[in-house]
């Protein structure tokens, strides 16, 4: 069926007053015949294509198909299986389990067809052997022992203490084997060893029951410790890596797919780990997993990530859920768009399903242009004369205005601080001015970013004089610069890996210190952590000598970038040099797409990848190609920061409305509408006191600065703090809670100050009140003020009525006409 | 008194004290007290999920000798001045700083042998007001927050109640008191100035003085009619604007309820009570936290600072200082038992750690965790003893040692949470609310 057909989008919408309203527009719809190519349905496999198994080994089999619609099922749960030969292994709800030495096939019939897997158990070799590592650590993590809030924690459950994630295998081995005399494990009698009487709770067990005393779980500890317990077989091989199938694929609405998970070992063997593994999703309502690697898919459409660990290994099953409405690229190729990153944008939305919103009005491009390039709205004249202004590229145009405006600096310097905002309480007072005024310096000059990226880096000298320098007196250890530059500049989140293997990723401990190593060599002289008041200066400088060491096999670690070959650092030059031209050199598959990301989420409220500073496989772009694109753009652009945000702005893609069309209520994350987000803090109060027209006071600042100019977090203000100012006393890089809450709502509602400044003498309420106006040029005012907006006719009437109300003083009138604004959504949220 | 929920019927209200049905409605404060405490009589115990806590934080570290623990055969150079005075407990002796305090012991615990091994105010603050010890040395100018506090791991697990917030600090926060990956809904609800003086009205959860009941009636007409951005109504949509919403019909709520607004009042108190308080602003907000438990915050914390005595502890300023608080939390224990609230509220006083034995050449004592002095009253726990001691000299805790893990484990477990839920920070790693310790089991009858 391909037929054009008209259809009338719409979306309800109920203002908070209780009216509903209806959104509505018409497009002309192509809606696409079918939702794939692939017209009929493709045979039936079988994973594994054939079934290799030692002595007593098992696997997981699942039956896959991929349908006429382009969408997969599994069919592993209807199937029927046979084993030609019970002898050599027998088959038990997709699951085969070897038998005897001997070859044999496996039948299975689903969706009418049937597929023969061939089979093949090998010989048993004396005993069936078992390890600590590659038998009894894996129970131990399947069965939750090794859990982060068990035996896991920092001090252990009850004396019995494990490594987080099995990092440290030879120190559990120890642990289970050697502490508390040897009680855990009683080779005499197995079944007495504490290590299998807790977990059946023939004893007293505060996790519960774990193990069945008899299953194959039990089994494996029970016959290991009869073995006597080794730590690893002779030619034992090490594991590499493991894989999950099907990796990624596309799903109905609720179907299920049965996931297998293989084991590599480095002499060429695997295993199906599919029992032992352990399961998590990164979105639960696109899909959910069950311990046993069944993956449940939703009922919205998206994309999810299932993560699979094992023994540290990490892989991922992605899983693909599209829309059921899909329309044609004629419809895509009618959408008017501005640049490259409408094209990959729309190339996405088709792949979803989405539409674009509309474009956003004039006021409301002007008020969101305004608070993300310079944290405050523009004055009545101005947004007079931009929306009497005929000409096609003013957008355009007020992008390039608001840029060049002086505030631009204080406003992207403020949001900068909070990656590297110090606590004065560590650094001392003039250091954290100090840092503060070279972040403010690079922005209103522009200073190229992988240059004030190098200047960080490599930064030398003393911290009152050197702003980057500040840092390093706050991040005194190789460790705590690793976490906070990984972070900041790579997009990539390492503190887990400082102390275990990361959960989600790739980066073992071995990749932390690795990294940290190329701060070995950084060193400091003068007063250190010092309290405020008498905060001496530091300096930072390079000299030779200085490791970094494992801490698990004390080994001396060689500086080494992420997911690359060791850097050779040669004597007398200090290593962070060469870990700046790492990062800076073209091609870097890091740096500029964390910045390109950092920024677009200022834009559009979340990051491609979010949150922004979080790059992992296990968490996706939401589109890899507009990230890409974007990125090298920024790259090819000589890492302006300024064009970046120009290129940005002028999208189509960040002049979308806010209000969803039939298609795009759902999309969180695909950027198909603008989303909404509360004013940040700063913001907040800065451009409350421009409409109120009445300045708040700071300490250590002019009388008439703003929030945005602010250089330390340690304020007395209660709208700041209301608003999720970060708290001084955290850490850098903080992240910004914008959830709104009842303090804050408390806030606008009652607040004295803010009273105080509606009600100021000489603030814009009083000045509108004194005015010769009439009301309705008043409500005009405000509106302007406020929304940035002409008000509705209805608006004005409405608002315009509260004058003539018996007993109303006028002044009242105008004051409270601006508070209700000012307790508006529309006012509270960008949007 | 407040015409809110009586003009403006648009607005939907939940009346949060309300013990039973409508009947209560016409009941003044005093009376739903004595029903309250009936309550609580009936049912033998204050059920831990509805107890709430006063945490009086005595911010630099109070001394243990010129307080709970003195020690009068010790050396002169490490007794001090002053002298100890008998309590109503047989052979226990507070200082003689402590008299009203001394004659409440019956209605009260010490702890004595609470210590650690963090001297600095940055890491003693974290690790008395969280539970967890600082990942890393911090110094005594650091505010830091590596961990939930008591209060926003309160606030977290149990949510607002009664259209009140959950956390409450007056008049500010202590270093360590945030929600650190909580977010900001369970940061503390700052209530600043002074109650003493005349006029005093909370922050925020009051009118401004200058609008009259009609003109905030007006204003929230007004907004209603021009607050007409579109609402998103699909959920999955997540439009905070609609978040937005039901956090300021809370608000709309908290402000058009009688009760609560005479909750936030402390000049609704008889004066004879506010007296007893001590007319400062400690005994005030004292007063105030009371009020606030109950009606239903859950946790309150008061904040006093100065207590960093390194110099002449001997001397005028310290008396009256501490003379405050003895005045303070003798009225506001006293205050909560006649009113039956004690078995459901409690309360607690402490500070980052002791003292110094030894006195130092002006007269003062410095920073020491290796013994400090807790007072725990209410919430079920057996009044009358003293627990755990420190040495003769008072150098270290000697008997029955407890570590601030241990405190926190019988703090979380007293407001009927397990002290070792687990939380998951922003990354998804696992954190229990307490790392290790266990319930101190003479606090739990």
């Amino acid at each position: 069926m391909r037929g054009l057909l008209f259809r009338r989008l719409g979306v309800f919408c109920v203002s908070a007053n209780g009216v509903p309203c209806r959104v509505g527009f018409s497009v002309l719809l192509c809606l696409a015949g079918s939702l794939g190519q692939a017209l009929e349905p493709e045979p039936v496999v079988v994973f594994p294509p054939e079934i290799n198994l030692l002595a007593k080994g098992r696997q997981q089999v699942v039956v896959q198909q991929r349908l006429a619609n382009g969408l997969s099922a599994d069919w592993s749960r209807e199937a029927v299986y046979a084993s030609s030969d019970p002898s050599v292994a027998v088959v038990e709800q997709g699951v085969v389990r070897a038998q005897g030495e001997g070859l044999a096939k496996l039948r299975v019939e689903a969706a009418g067809q049937v597929v023969n897997v061939d089979l093949f158990v090998g010989a048993k070799r004396g005993d069936h052997r078992l390890s600590f590592l590659g038998d009894v650590l894996p129970v131990l993590g399947r069965a939750g022992c090794a859990g982060g809030s068990c035996h896991a924690k920092p001090k252990g459950q009850n004396g019995f203490s494990l490594s987080v994630f099995s990092f440290d295998p030879a120190a559990d081995y120890r642990e289970v084997v050697k502490d508390e005399r040897g009680r855990r494990v009683f080779p005499a009698f197995p079944a007495e060893s504490l290590l299998l009487q807790k977990p059946t709770l023939a004893v007293e067990h505060e996790g519960g029951k774990r193990l069945e005393v008899g299953s194959p779980f039990y089994r494996i500890i029970h016959d290991w410790i009869t073995q006597g317990m080794p730590y690893r077989l002779p030619g034992e091989s090490e594991i590499e890596g493991i894989s999950v199938f099907p990796g990624g694929q596309r799903y109905a609405k609720s179907a299920e797919q049965q996931l297998v998970v293989t084991a590599r070992f480095a002499d060429g063997t695997n295993r199906d780990v599919t029992h032992l593994a352990d399961y998590s999703s990164n979105d639960k309502e696109v899909a959910g997993v069950n311990h046993d690697g069944l993956v449940r898919v939703g009922t919205l459409s998206g994309e999810g990530v299932i993560v699979v660990r094992y023994m540290g290994e990490v892989a991922q099953a992605r899983i693909t859920v599209p829309t059921d409405r899909r329309y044609n690229d004629a419809v895509y190729a009618g959408l008017p768009r501005n640049n490259f990153i409408d094209d990959l944008a729309y190339a996405r939305f088709q792949k979803l399903g989405l539409l674009p919103s509309d474009l956003c009005s004039d006021p409301e491009f002007m008020r969101r242009a305004f608070i993300d390039t310079i944290g405050l709205l523009p004055e009545p004249t101005e947004v007079r004369r931009f929306l009497a202004d005929a000409s096609p590229d003013k957008r355009a145009q007020l992008i390039d205005r608001l840029l060049d405006d002086p505030a631009y600096a204080d406003t992207w310097a403020n949001r900068w601080g909070d990656l590297f905002r110090p606590n004065i309480a560590r650094v001392g007072l003039k250091s954290a001015y100090t840092i503060d005024n070279w972040i403010r310096e690079c922005f209103a000059a522009n200073k190229p970013y992988d240059q004030m990226v190098r200047e960080i880096v490599t930064a030398k000298g003393s911290t009152h004089r050197v702003g980057p320098a500040v840092i390093y007196r706050t991040r005194r250890e190789p460790e705590t610069l690793t976490t906070l530059f990984s972070q900041s500049f790579l997009g990539v989140r390492l503190e887990c890996a400082r102390c275990h293997h990361h959960p989600n990723e790739q980066w073992s401990q071995r990749d932390f210190y690795q990294f940290a190593a190329f701060f070995a060599e950084t060193k400091r002289k003068g007063t250190g952590i010092s309290p405020p008041i008498s905060a001496g200066t530091q300096y930072i400088y390079h000299a030779p000598g200085g490791t970094v060491r494992h801490p698990v096999s004390n080994e001396a670690m060689q500086p080494t970038p992420l997911a690359a070959k060791p850097l050779d650092t040669p004597a007398g030059i200090d290593p962070r040099e060469t870990l700046a031209d790492w990062m800076l050199e073209p091609g870097n598959p890091f740096f500029a797409r964390a910045m390109a990301n950092r920024v677009w989420g200022q834009f559009f409220g979340r990051g491609i990848v979010h949150p922004v500073d979080d790059f992992r496989t296990t968490n996706p772009p939401t589109n890899p190609a507009l990230l890409d694109a974007v990125a090298a753009d920024f790259a090819a652009n000589g890492f302006d920061l300024k064009r970046l945000m120009r290129r940005i702005m002028n999208s189509r893609l960040y002049q979308l409305s806010s209000i969803p069309n039939r298609t795009n209520a759902q999309d969180t994350r695909s950027f198909s509408r603008f989303y909404r987000r509360r004013l940040s803090a700063e913001n907040l109060h800065d451009i409350v006191v421009q409409v109120t027209g009445v300045g708040s006071r700071y300490n250590n600042l002019r009388s008439d600065a703003r929030a945005a100019e602010l250089w330390t977090t340690i304020m007395d203000s209660p709208m700041l703090e209301s608003f999720g100012l970060p708290n001084a006393s955290r850490n850098c890089p903080v992240e910004r809670d914008d959830r709104p809450s009842m303090v804050q709502a408390l806030h606008l509602m009652n607040s004295e100050t803010l009273q105080a400044k509606l009600a100021d003498k000489s603030g814009r309420a009083a000045t509108l009140g004194q005015a010769e106006r009439s009301p309705g040029e008043v409500v005009d005012e405000l509106y302007l003020s406020v929304y940035s907006r002409w008000p509705s006719a209805d608006e004005r009437a409405v608002a315009a009525a509260a004058f003539a109300t018996e007993g109303a003083k006028r002044q009242e009138v105008v004051e409270d006409l601006l508070w209700a604004l000012l307790n508006s959504a529309e006012f509270v949220f960008n949007h | 008194m407040n015409a809110l929920n009586r003009n403006c019927a648009g607005i939907a209200r939940r009346d949060f004290i309300q013990l039973g049905t409508g009947g209560v409605l016409g009941l003044g404060m005093g009376d739903l007290v004595r029903l309250r405490a009936d309550a609580a009589r009936l049912a033998g115990k204050a059920s831990p999920d509805r107890m709430n806590c006063i945490l009086v934080w005595l911010d630099g570290g109070p001394t243990h000798y010129e307080t709970f623990d003195p020690k009068p055969d010790a050396p002169s150079g490490v007794r001090g001045e002053f002298k100890p005075i008998p309590t109503t407990v047989p052979g226990v002796s507070f200082c003689e700083t402590m008299p009203k305090l001394a004659k409440t012991l019956d209605r009260m615990a010490i702890i004595r042998s609470i210590c650690h091994k963090d001297p600095n105010h940055g890491g003693g603050n974290h690790y008395m007001m969280t539970g967890a010890p600082t990942p890393v040395p911090v110094n005594c100018g650091s505010s830091v927050s590596f961990h939930p506090s008591f209060g926003s791991t309160v606030s977290h697990l149990r949510g607002i109640r009664d259209g009140l917030p959950a956390y409450a600090t007056l008049p500010r926060k202590s270093r360590s008191a945030g929600p650190h990956f909580l977010g900001g809904q369970h940061a503390p609800f700052v209530i600043d100035g002074d109650p003493n003086r005349t006029g005093y009205r909370v922050r925020d959860v009051v009118l401004p003085k200058s609008i009259s009941e009609g003109r905030a009636n007006t204003r929230l007409k007004l907004r209603r009619s021009l607050d007409r951005m579109l609402r998103i109504a699909d959920a999955a949509a997540a439009d905070p604007a609609v978040e937005f919403d039901s956090f300021y019909q809370q608000g709309i709520d908290l402000i058009s309820s009688t009760k609560a607004q005479a909750a936030f009042d402390v000049e609704k108190e008889p004066a004879e009570v506010r007296d007893r308080y001590g007319r400062n602003d400690f005994g005030q907000r004292l007063l105030l936290a009371r009020r606030l438990a109950g009606v239903g915050v859950s946790f309150v914390t008061v904040y006093n600072g100065g207590w960093d005595h390194h110099t002449n502890i001997f001397k005028e300023p310290f008396r009256k200082k501490v003379e405050r608080v003895d005045t303070g939390m003798a009225a506001l224990i006293n205050d909560l038992h006649d009113r039956g609230q004690l078995d459901s509220t409690l309360v607690l006083l402490l500070g980052e750690f002791g003292r110094t034995p030894k006195i130092n050449k002006d007269g003062g004592r410095d920073h020491w965790p290796h013994a400090m002095s807790v007072l725990v009253a209410g919430a079920g726990v057996p009044p009358g003893q003293v627990i755990g001691a420190t040495d003769v000299k008072g150098y270290y805790a000697s008997e029955n040692i407890h570590s601030p893990e241990d405190f926190a484990c019988s703090l979380y477990t007293k407001m009927g949470i397990d002290p070792h839920t687990i939380l998951h920070t922003n990354t998804g790693r696992p954190l229990p609310i307490v790392n290790g310790g266990a319930p101190i089991k003479e606090l739990f009858g």
